[in-house]
């Protein structure tokens, strides 16, 4: 194995978790809103139940080849050729995933607290603490997860609190007025940002102690994790009203600029923008860990440590070159990334499960 | 120019520290990996800081899946 950590049930269900919140906090709300406007938050607990099917699945397959990553048994299924294609294929979903991530930071660092900073150092900075966390292996990032983990939902938990005065319920009126398409079309983003990627997890399930509980673990970190999207979906609706968190790009960012406690709180959005630097770090370290450990596992590497320097260096142009603007960005993430997930996240893992129950491996 | 012997700095660095490991554990495929991603991560990165084009996966992606979200889209208006 190239990677000889083991870490428990519990850091497995913190890290599910953390990847589930990490992004999405901050963008799924508008795109949600944008289509569903005020049944955002019905869409939004419409996405999260349908992505416990793809949760299932990832689970099928992952206690069917309980001591064996994702770029390992596609090999053993598929044979050495096609295997290697298809692991290939999955490196690269999560290569593009994480150069994504980080051009998400970037965009959101430069639009939002530091217009005046180039974008390219934002990402050689970010990017230099994703390669410690990336090369000082996974069970080192479990722990410190572990450690984050109550201060993500203490934080959270303290921004719903102070945001209790300023929610108004006539917000979220008229429920279902416009049918149940405009809802449809508002999860159908959402499914593809957080849910399709939890694919990603198939890279680091064997490495859990105890298989059975691990997929007990998935379904658990998945649900809290859409939980909390859930309610600040909800938050941003009734606080903001739909209209205005449609228009936003962040709009739970925005959502906590409105915490007023007595005229004294005010102006704690960097909370929001703690919360979601911490959780998208795991996100873009675990999917950048799992590109380099998938890339060394498909060339049989001995050591994944090996290619994540020069991964790092191709991730920082990848993510300059991959959108010139935010508009861009922002459209195919609500168009396209969805679609491509659904190759990854649903279609492949069906291929692969359909042949190993053919082939009876 | 900066920005060349920037990335060039960087490369040097990185390769400081991981090829004596490599090589005294007489990793011959590994280096050979390393060696050929670092050379198209610096090629990549130097072509970034001259500001030639380079063609971008997600426009290639986009139109690979602009059909069927046009459908599902339109499917669900």
């Amino acid at each position: 194995m190239l990677e000889d950590g083991k870490i428990g049930v519990r850091q497995f269900t913190v890290l599910v978790t953390i990847f589930t919140i990490g992004s999405s906090i901050l963008v799924a709300p508008a795109g949600l809103a944008s289509e569903a406007k005020q049944d955002a938050w019905i869409a939004a607990i419409l996405g999260v139940g349908v992505s416990m099917v793809f949760v299932w699945l990832y689970n099928t397959l992952g206690t069917r080849f309980p001591d064996m990553t994702l770029a390992e048994y596609s090999e053993h299924i598929l044979g050495k050729w096609a295997g290697k294609i298809v692991s290939l294929l999955f490196v690269s979903y999560f290569f593009i995933l994480a150069a994504l991530l980080l051009r998400e930071i970037g965009d959101f660092m430069t639009t939002q607290i530091m217009p005046e900073t180039p974008i390219q150092s934002i990402h050689i900075i970010f990017i230099g603490v994703v390669l410690m966390g990336t090369r000082l292996g996974l069970e080192p990032l479990t722990r410190a997860s572990e450690i984050f983990f109550p201060w993500i939902i203490g934080l959270l938990f303290f921004l719903v609190m102070a945001l209790t005065t300023e929610i108004d319920f006539q917000r979220m009126e008229p429920i279902l007025g416009e049918g149940i398409k405009p809802i449809m079309r508002g999860a159908f983003p959402f499914l593809g940002l957080p849910f399709l990627e939890l694919v990603v997890f198939l890279m680091i399930f064997p490495y859990v102690n105890k298989t059975k509980e691990a997929a007990k673990a998935l379904f658990v970190g998945t649900l809290i994790g859409g939980i909390v999207i859930i309610v600040i979906t909800m938050l941003t609706i009734i606080v903001l009203g739909s209209d205005l968190a449609a228009r936003q790009i962040y709009p739970s960012f925005v959502l906590s600029k409105k915490v007023n406690i007595a005229n004294f709180l005010q102006r704690v959005e960097n909370i929001m923008a703690g919360i979601w630097f911490l959780t998208i770090y795991f996100k873009l370290t675990i999917c950048f860990y799992a590109s380099a450990l998938g890339l060394a596992q498909t060339l049989k590497l001995r050591d994944y440590r090996v290619v994540t320097f020069p991964l790092g260096m191709i991730l920082v142009v990848l993510s300059l070159v991959a959108s010139p603007n935010i508009v861009y960005f922002l459209t195919f993430v609500k168009e396209i990334w969805t679609p491509y997930s659904l190759t990854y996240g649903l279609l492949l893992p069906l291929i692969l499960l359909g042949v190993a129950a053919i082939r009876k491996i | 120019m900066v920005v060349i012997v920037g990335i060039l700095a960087a490369a040097i660095v990185m390769i400081m520290l991981e090829v004596p490991t490599l090589r005294k554990q007489k990793m011959k495929k590994e280096l050979w990996v390393f060696s050929i991603l670092m050379l198209v991560a610096v090629g990549l990165s130097i072509a970034m800081g001259l500001q030639i084009d380079i063609p971008n996966p997600v426009d290639g992606i986009t139109m690979l899946y602009k059909p069927f979200s046009d459908f599902v889209f339109h499917f669900l208006k």
